[in-house]
């Protein structure tokens, strides 16, 4: 590229060229005037010359043509260096201006990224920094270290109305008038004059003024003029295409400027200018170069000169150092040569200049004059640009003289600027602009906020320039600029940098950069009065959960602030605060199937539904799809639309969250809802493709646009919440419609901090996620869609009393209400309760009772039905209310239930309660309603029985109660012990009633009680239907007069059903099975139990305890015990009888041995580890009586025998010593046995051995994993005495 | 170690997954957005750099008045991104390297998603350890 077509080349043509003092007198300003121009705005469109082709000689003897040609013209009270404030004023309205010219758009839309780079170099830079480039450089002007500014010529106008025109051109030259540059010395005073007489026709006649042009031409001699002006009338527009636009003035151009100018004038000030130019101008400054040249060359140039230049220089050394180096005056040689070479360089002879700069740099470098140094190389740097040479040599000069300049200090910084400016072009024009974005942000930080903002935006368009565009360095340093910006109270220019950097930030995880971007171009935005578009921004930063706690409520109240100043509600579309999850939608609605309350909603469906099997009519008839035959006889029959009720509430559950720290409040969330009431006809044929969800374009308006009007049709609740910082909160919204149609729920709209309203409509598209909700069976494609049907009955259940936490075992009275509140009757009611272990139904009378008092015995029995319908031991209870049982509309109804704690641990019951509408005309015949109560049961006493047979009786068990209180503060009072079933009769110890003297039970406390127990059997293998008249024990000592509670009523035999259902399989059957119950009453006080729930009575089921132990056989030996023998005359023989019975439910095989010899005891012992191992050590032991019958034998004499009682026993078995037979479940048989004995004595006939092979069915192994399939036990002790009888 | 000190990963998709202030310097507000300034700028000098050679650490790419960014490129084009104050070239390679290791273990969790943010407190605590030993 040709530098002398670049940018920066048209730059230094325009801006480094001979600068005209103008001297004027008043009468020449006050003629110029009438056309709204001063002198020099007159002559100024005249003064550049696109193409004044003139010959030009300087050094060289080759001529060249000049092509373009500027005169700059200044006032001479201007020509001085113009003072640091002025230049910041001056420079700060070139930047205002600009931010009314250029950028009144600023509300609109910011470019995109892609038109940003589509646009190509000029269009960026806007042209007002241009402007203010070449304004920066303007307020260094006419500095002393540099000539280019000195005035080439000047030039002397005065009016020919003036009186005594030549004095007055004398006057104007006054030395008091002279700029100080010229009388400080440091430029020659010898200028080249030229004079003007200035003629303003509408005085008169030029013919007059002829006369005073010759007296000038005589005193002054060739260099006078005359120029006429104002010779029109009227304007005659051949001033229209002349660009009278002042330079370095910031007047509006207006209608009548230059009016009085004709035609004839302007050619005559074109003339003037081009004749002043070519014919004294430039030669002037040909002829000064060539002189200096001479000069210079003769100093100088050689190598003679050039030692004895170092050796003056040196001498010069010791010289005291100025902070401004030595001066130099315009005589000196420095002086001259830079006067050479700054001519050369206006008149484009870059060659000359460029040998004549490096001359004199040295020189400046030699003495130290830094300033004079800097502004040489920033020339040489110029002129190696301008000749095109080596780049590395422009830039190394640029770069020393930026940083010499640097280095002088703060004087000097704008020249610095000046030259950065330079270089930045010079770099630009070389395509470097990355280097030249670094020169740009490196001379920012040199000037002050206002200037490095403007230089921080160039450097950011070269970025963006640059190849590859560097995109984020753009926005990185537009970002800076915009600071800057602000800082100096330019916001509209603020605003555009930050606006512009947002495309580059856009979309992107750096969450401080677009909060820093957001916040404060919305900030700004608000200043400046644009907050329609201010809030657009606030927004964007709501989110800001990574900022500080600080920061944060900086964010809100600034957005708030906004807001309020709007003064109307703003609506939002996808406010980000609070942030609403989609994902945990929910809608809650009810049709057909009714809640009792909001808790009950979250129960699964497939679990109401496995309880609802029986309860509801469709449910028994096998189908596949439930809403098939249901909903074919109504209009209703569609898949994907639900049903709801008129006058009864839709909830949508939504969870709302703050991700703030900051505590906000939310207040008017509803829904946004649509209801089309139904149309005649268009019901059934309406399809629910036509219901579509509204169109994309539709949910980005406004509700308040979408429905203006407050719809009658159904009514929203409004609810208001405040989120504290991280807080989620799930609030439910609901709707009622009114009437009967298509109800839509849209959207939520919701108010934060009243003043902003946020909305959002349910996205249509993210179907699946709605699918998670309580409705997922539905297919959910609109299931935001309800039809509306008309007002149904609804009735409303509640269970009174019922605790939260009650004790196992715990046994109340509760009342069922069930209210209806529509105008309609609901009859056929029916109820299904999910746990009939802990609640059943009652029956009408339970309803005047009190509890324990209901359930005493009373004297005269009086039999009581069991309750209606109940269906004993299904797996749940399925109860019809009396078919009487209507309720009426408004009214309510209540019915008894029963409550007992059966197990300990969280529980959940459901209750589904069924009724059907009176009157049948609506699309829903019948409806469910459906409770869950959540309890905790905690454990109160831990019951457990030992039952063992007696060894002397085959009818007599032994039992033995363990109780553990486990509660931690309660106490409990034993009140009773039944046991159920007429077979069996339980009775206290008789000699023990000692051992249970407690009927407390404290907490923690553990006891052991002891009965006996009968059974009451006339013979084992009939079978008797199980009643519930068992025996009963009262445990309260007699004089209390507590009464017996009768175990067979009503509650207790369903109860205990119930308890045997769950506690074992084999209910019924087993004869070899007791049950057990327990009552007790509670006295300890628990004070986090309120004594209105106080249990009253606490039951405690045993149903599943065995009689029979580890061994599955029970035996009893009967025959004589004591036998008077006359042993003189033969042996003694004695039978016996061993009665053996069968516990199990199963065949035995047992086989009887007898052994003659004395077995060790560890017979006994392997007993005592039987008994052991199935009790805790209670029940009946064997006890040794080895050592007793030694005793006997002792004191019967010293017989032989006797000695040999531990190897073989002094009897022995006679009759069969082995037996082996069959034994039927539950049958008894008997052996016969017989003993032969030889002495009188004691013996103990307890060697024999029982062994039992249980003969298992094939499939049952073992249920019971207590019994063992074989095994085999000793005998029990038996003791036989055995008299001498002497005849 | 460095008064000023913020550790920065950018995934290949120009999204930073992990932010660290590991300077010493008492944290200031208006420096975490200056930092991320910074260091998104000179997410341009990197992608210049960064095909110009074969090494991973790009030593130090940029700087803004007295804050340096220091650049290591992984295989697949995750940039660590260190802006420091301290001229320590040493220490910031083993720094970045020790890094990527931590890093290579976070890619190897099959739960994690190349891309996603790194939240694993882990991985946070060792790279504070890193800096502290590195820088």
């Amino acid at each position: 590229m040709d530098p002398q077509k670049s940018y920066l080349g048209r730059l230094l043509q325009e801006e480094i060229t001979p600068v005209i003092m103008v001297f004027t007198t008043h009468l020449v300003e006050d003629a110029c005037q009438k056309n709204g121009l001063n002198f020099i705005e007159m002559l100024l469109p005249f003064s550049l010359f696109n193409k004044i082709n003139v010959p030009v000689r300087t050094a060289s003897d080759q001529p060249y043509r000049l092509q373009m040609f500027k005169l700059r013209l200044a006032y001479a009270s201007d020509i001085h260096l113009q003072n640091y404030e002025a230049a910041e004023r001056h420079l700060k309205q070139v930047v205002h201006d600009a931010s009314h010219k250029s950028l009144t758009n600023l509300s609109s839309d910011p470019p995109e990224l892609e038109d940003l780079l589509k646009d190509s170099g000029s269009d960026l830079c806007p042209t007002w920094i241009q402007t203010f480039n070449k304004e920066l450089i303007q307020t260094l002007c006419f500095s002393e270290h540099e000539t280019f500014d000195h005035p080439v010529a000047c030039l002397l106008v005065v009016s020919s109305k003036d009186e005594r025109t030549i004095n007055k051109f004398i006057d104007l030259l006054n030395t008091d008038q002279l700029p100080s540059l010229l009388n400080d010395g440091v430029m020659d005073p010898k200028i080249l004059k030229h004079y003007l007489l200035l003629h303003d026709n509408q005085d008169g006649s030029p013919e007059k003024v002829t006369s005073i042009l010759a007296e000038m031409r005589n005193t002054f001699g060739s260099n006078c003029k005359l120029l006429c002006i104002n010779s029109a009338e009227h304007a005659d527009g051949a001033s229209k295409d002349i660009s009278w636009m002042p330079y370095g003035s910031h007047t509006l151009p207006r209608d009548d400027i230059a009016c009085f100018l004709s035609s004839d004038d302007i050619n005559s000030v074109r003339d003037f200018m081009q004749d002043f130019s070519c014919n004294y101008i430039i030669p002037h400054m040909e002829q000064k170069i060539r002189i200096l040249n001479q000069q210079v060359a003769a100093t100088r140039k050689g190598f003679r000169n050039q030692i004895k230049n170092l050796w003056w220089r040196k001498g010069k050394e010791d010289a005291p150092e100025t902070p401004n180096g030595p001066t130099y005056t315009f005589s000196s040689i420095e002086s001259q040569i830079r006067i050479l070479a700054d001519y050369a360089f206006m008149l484009r002879d870059y060659e000359l200049a460029l040998s004549n700069y490096r001359l004199l740099s040295t020189d400046y470098k030699l003495d130290k004059a830094w300033k004079r140094y800097a502004g040489v190389q920033e020339m040489t740097g110029l002129c190696y640009f301008m000749l095109d040479q080596s780049r590395k040599d422009s830039d190394y000069c640029m770069e020393n003289a930026f940083s010499t300049y640097l280095k002088i200090g703060s004087s000097s910084q704008r020249y610095a600027t000046r030259c950065g400016l330079w270089w930045a072009e010079m770099s630009k024009a070389k395509s470097q602009f990355k280097d030249a974005a670094n020169i740009y942000f490196r001379i920012s930080n040199e000037e002050p906020s206002l200037h490095a903002a403007v230089l921080l935006e160039q450097a950011a368009y070269c970025y963006l320039l640059s190849n590859p565009p560097m995109l984020r360095k753009y926005g990185f340093h537009l970002v800076l600029a915009g600071n800057r910006y602000y800082m100096s109270d330019q916001r509209h220019h603020a605003i555009w940098a930050y606006r512009n950097a947002l495309c580059v930030y856009r979309e992107n995880g750096w969450s401080y950069i677009s909060d820093h971007v957001h916040y404060n171009v919305g900030r700004w935005y608000s200043f400046v009065g644009i907050l329609d578009v201010a809030v657009k921004h606030m927004l964007e930063v709501l989110e800001c959960s990574h900022q500080s706690l600080a920061t944060q409520s900086i964010f809100l109240n600034d957005f708030f602030h906004v807001l309020q100043s709007i003064g109307k509600k703003f609506e939002v579309y996808k406010l980000r605060l609070p942030v609403i999850n989609m994902a945990s939608l929910k809608v809650l609605f009810e049709d057909f199937r009714t809640y009792a309350s909001a808790s009950d909603v979250h129960v699964s469906e497939s679990l109401w539904q496995s309880l609802e099997e029986e309860l509801v009519p469709w449910a028994s008839s096998g189908r596949s799809n439930w809403l098939d035959s249901q909903m074919k006889p109504s209009s209703l029959k569609r898949k994907d639309i639900s049903v709801c009720v008129a006058g009864e509430s839709v909830t949508v559950e939504l969870e709302f969250k703050n991700p703030l720290q900051v505590s906000i409040s939310v207040s008017e969330i509803s829904l946004i809802c649509e209801l089309s009431a139904k149309s005649e006809g268009t019901e059934t044929g309406k399809s629910a493709s036509q219901i579509e969800p509204p169109e994309d374009s539709d949910h980005r308006n406004s509700p308040s646009y979408r429905y203006p009007h407050n719809d009658d049709s159904f009514t929203l609740t409004k609810v208001d919440v405040v989120l504290g910082g991280g807080e989620t909160q799930r609030i439910q919204l609901e709707v009622s419609p009114k009437i009967e149609g298509l109800l839509k729920v849209i959207g939520v709209r919701w108010t934060l901090s009243d003043t902003v309203v946020g909305y959002q409509y349910f996205d249509f598209d993210a179907k699946n996620k709605q699918k998670k909700g309580r409705r997922s069976r539905h297919s959910s494609s609109s299931n935001l869609s309800f039809i509306v049907i008309k007002g149904l009955p609804k009735l409303n259940a509640c269970i009174q009393h019922l605790p939260k936490k009650v004790f196992a075992g715990d046994l109340r009275l509760l009342l069922l209400q069930l209210g209806n509140q529509s105008k309609f009757s609901v009859k056929n009611i029916k109820m299904k309760i999910s746990h009939p272990r802990f609640l059943i139904p009652g029956c009408m009378e339970d309803l005047n009772m009190d509890l324990p008092e209901c359930l005493e015995k009373q004297k005269i029995n009086g039999t009581r039905k069991a309750p209606a319908d109940v269906t004993a031991n299904s797996k749940s209870l399925l109860f019809s209310f009396p078919v009487d049982a209507i309720i009426q509309g408004e009214t309510s109804f209540t019915w008894p239930l029963w409550f007992h704690a059966g197990l300990s641990g969280n529980i959940s019951l459901y209750v589904s309660i069924y009724y059907e509408v009176a009157s049948c005309s609506s699309d829903m015949t019948f409806r469910i309603l459906r409770m869950h109560h959540d309890l905790e049961v905690m454990p109160s006493m831990d019951v457990s029985f030992n039952i063992t047979p007696c060894t002397s009786s085959l009818q007599e068990f032994f039992v033995r109660m363990d109780i553990l209180n486990k509660t931690k503060l309660d106490t409990f009072s034993l009140h009773q012990l039944s046991c159920v079933g007429n077979t069996w009769e339980i009775s206290a110890l008789p000699t023990s009633l000692s051992v249970f003297p407690v009927q407390t039970l404290l907490a923690g406390q553990a006891l052991s009680c002891f009965f006996k127990l009968k059974d009451c059997r006339k013979s084992s293998t009939t079978e008797e239907k199980l009643t519930f008249r068992g025996g009963d024990l009262l445990m309260v000592s007699e004089d209390s007069k507590e009464a017996m509670i009768d175990i067979s009523k009503s509650p207790m035999v369903e109860f205990h059903q119930q308890e045997r259902y769950h506690q074992g399989k084999s209910a019924k059957g087993d004869p070899s099975i007791v049950e057990f119950i327990l009552i007790s009453k509670m006295q300890g006080s628990d004070p986090s139990i309120l004594p209105g729930i106080r249990p009253k009575l606490l039951t405690n089921h045993a149903c599943y305890s065995s009689v029979s132990s580890k061994c599955p056989i029970s035996w009893q030996m009967s025959g004589p015990r004591k036998i008077n023998h006359n042993f003189s005359k033969s042996f003694c023989e004695a039978s016996f009888h061993l009665q053996v019975h069968n516990l199990s439910d199963t065949l035995l095989t047992i086989r009887l041995a007898t052994t003659n010899c004395m077995l060790e005891r560890k017979h006994s012992s392997e007993v005592a580890k039987l008994s052991d191992s199935s009790g805790n050590g209670g029940g009946w032991h064997d006890i040794s009586l080895v050592n007793d019958i030694k005793a006997i034998s002792n004191v019967h004499g010293n017989r032989p025998k006797k000695s040999s009682l531990e190897t073989s026993s002094p009897f022995v078995w006679c009759a069969l010593s082995s037996t082996k037979l069959n034994l039927e479940p539950f049958c008894t048989t008997e052996i016969p046995l017989k003993v032969c004995l030889f002495t009188p004595g004691t013996y103990d006939l307890s060697n024999y051995e029982l062994h039992w092979v249980l003969k298992l069915p094939e499939e049952g192994i073992t249920h019971d994993g207590k019994l063992c399939s074989s095994g085999s036990v000793g005998g029990h002790p038996f003791y036989l005495t055995v008299l001498q009888v002497r005849h | 170690m460095a008064s000023t000190a913020c550790f920065i990963i950018v995934s290949r998709n120009d999204i930073p997954i992990y932010e660290a202030e590991v300077g010493s310097a008492a944290k200031k507000e208006e420096a975490a957005q200056q930092h991320q300034f910074i260091l998104h700028a000179a997410l341009d000098i990197v992608e210049d750099l960064a095909w110009t050679t074969g090494a991973m650490f790009l030593k130090s790419v940029d700087k803004f008045n007295d804050l340096v960014v220091s650049v290591y490129v992984t295989a697949g084009h995750t940039r660590f991104m260190l802006l420091h104050d301290s001229r320590n070239e040493d220490g910031i390679k083993s720094f970045f390297q020790e890094v990527q290791e931590l890093y290579i273990k976070i890619l190897l969790n099959p739960l994690y998603l190349p891309g996603s943010r790194i939240t694993s407190s882990h991985f946070d605590t060792k790279v504070r350890a890193l800096a502290r030993k590195y820088l």
